[in-house]
């Protein structure tokens, strides 16, 4: 029975992993620090997912342990140098589209929104993976209207962040 | 279109950039151990209980006889029962709340149910220190207002004071009683600050984060 909830989970996460991932990449500066927060949000996923009923899509469920965990249970190691930022790779530009000002705009938009503390931060990754409101208050445990106004006075200062 | 729109609408098409990690690896990171700060604040809590529980019997035999050479050991019965009804309501309280912590709640829920959680240990804290400090104060006026005895039992005792006359000997013994108690506190109080700074110095800054929302 455990060895099949284990197939039945790993398969799971196997297919939604880039979830997890995007999570990561927004949460760390490095392919260590990534890899240790992927780490414990399966952790944390793993241990959650006996309580997994099913009435929810796996992904959906995904979002709030996986959120849950960067934000508030992992403790970011300290004892590592910060190493090469690899922000890079999920936006990367090439030599030959580098003057691509689309390219580069999408760059500095990353880069901004990684800037915003931990809270915004979760608010704009919802935003973006085209969450409604109603999820996005349920998942932070704030009201509709607050991340409403919320996640407009972030878009003002983004705004503000690229065109000073 | 907004500068964020612009974002969203290439968020889903960029996906296959990330790294793929295949079943084993994920299987793998099942048999890994937490390192979060929920499991680091229970060990850190059991820590602190033994370190406590362990302390109280420590207690070396010259002190124990010394005591009773004093004629306190009764009252110090009733302190150690009194102490340990105390601390089992304490571990029951936080274990309570401990099972409380489910990391499928809402962000905000998880922080409130981890931040109670440390109050207890908080609590927990303020009562040891205020207990270990209410009692050297105690035992020293205790101590004072029976000089004579004291210096009775301090020669009866295996201590080394023997040579030192008697008045110098009072004052050495309540100057050490309160450099001593001073240094225990201070101690306790860095541990505290140090551990628990630490830790939860990132949760509470997020919960104010969420908590300014609300306003």
């Amino acid at each position: 029975m455990d060895k099949e909830l284990e197939h039945k989970f790993v398969t799971e996460l196997e297919t939604n992993q880039n979830i997890v991932h995007k999570i990561c990449r927004l949460y760390t500066n490095d392919k260590d620090s990534h890899n240790d927060l992927f780490q414990e949000i399966t952790i944390q996923l793993w241990r959650a997912y006996p309580k997994f009923r099913g009435d929810s899509k796996f992904s959906t469920w995904m979002y709030r342990v996986a959120l849950n965990t960067a934000i508030t249970l992992y403790r970011k190691s300290k004892r590592r140098v910060k190493t090469q930022d690899f922000e890079g790779v999920s936006f990367k530009i090439s030599s030959e589209d580098y003057d691509d000002t689309v390219e580069e705009q999408l760059k500095l938009m990353y880069a901004a929104v990684k800037d915003l503390n931990d809270i915004e931060k979760a608010l704009v990754f919802l935003y973006l993976e085209d969450k409604n409101y109603k999820e996005i208050s349920a998942t932070l445990g704030i009201s509709e209207v607050n991340s409403r106004v919320k996640m407009n006075r972030i878009k003002v200062k983004l705004r503000n962040v690229l065109n000073p | 279109m907004d500068e964020l729109d612009l974002l969203k609408s290439q968020w889903q098409t960029r996906e296959h950039q990330f790294p793929v990690l295949s079943f084993n690896d994920i299987y793998k990171m099942l048999l890994k151990k937490s390192s979060s700060i929920v499991k680091w604040i229970f060990i850190i809590s059991i820590g602190e209980l033994l370190f406590w529980t362990i302390l109280a019997f420590l207690v070396p035999e010259s002190s124990k006889s010394f005591m009773t050479e004093m004629g306190m050991d009764t009252v110090f019965l009733i302190i150690n029962i009194v102490n340990y009804t105390v601390f089992a309501f304490f571990i029951l309280l936080f274990w309570k709340n401990h099972k409380r912590i489910q990391v499928t709640d809402s962000v905000k829920e998880l922080m409130e149910n981890i931040l109670k959680t440390r109050k207890t240990v908080k609590y927990f804290v303020i009562y040891n220190v205020s207990t270990a400090v209410s009692l050297m104060v105690g035992v020293n006026i205790f101590y004072y207002l029976n000089k004579e005895a004291l210096a009775a039992a301090v020669q009866k005792s295996s201590l080394d004071y023997n040579a030192v006359p008697p008045e110098i000997f009072t004052k050495m013994f309540f100057i050490g009683q309160i450099v001593g108690g001073i240094i225990m506190v201070a101690f306790v109080l860095l541990f505290y600050f140090l551990v628990y700074g630490f830790l939860l110095k990132r949760l509470k800054r997020n919960y104010y984060e969420l908590e300014k929302m609300e306003m």
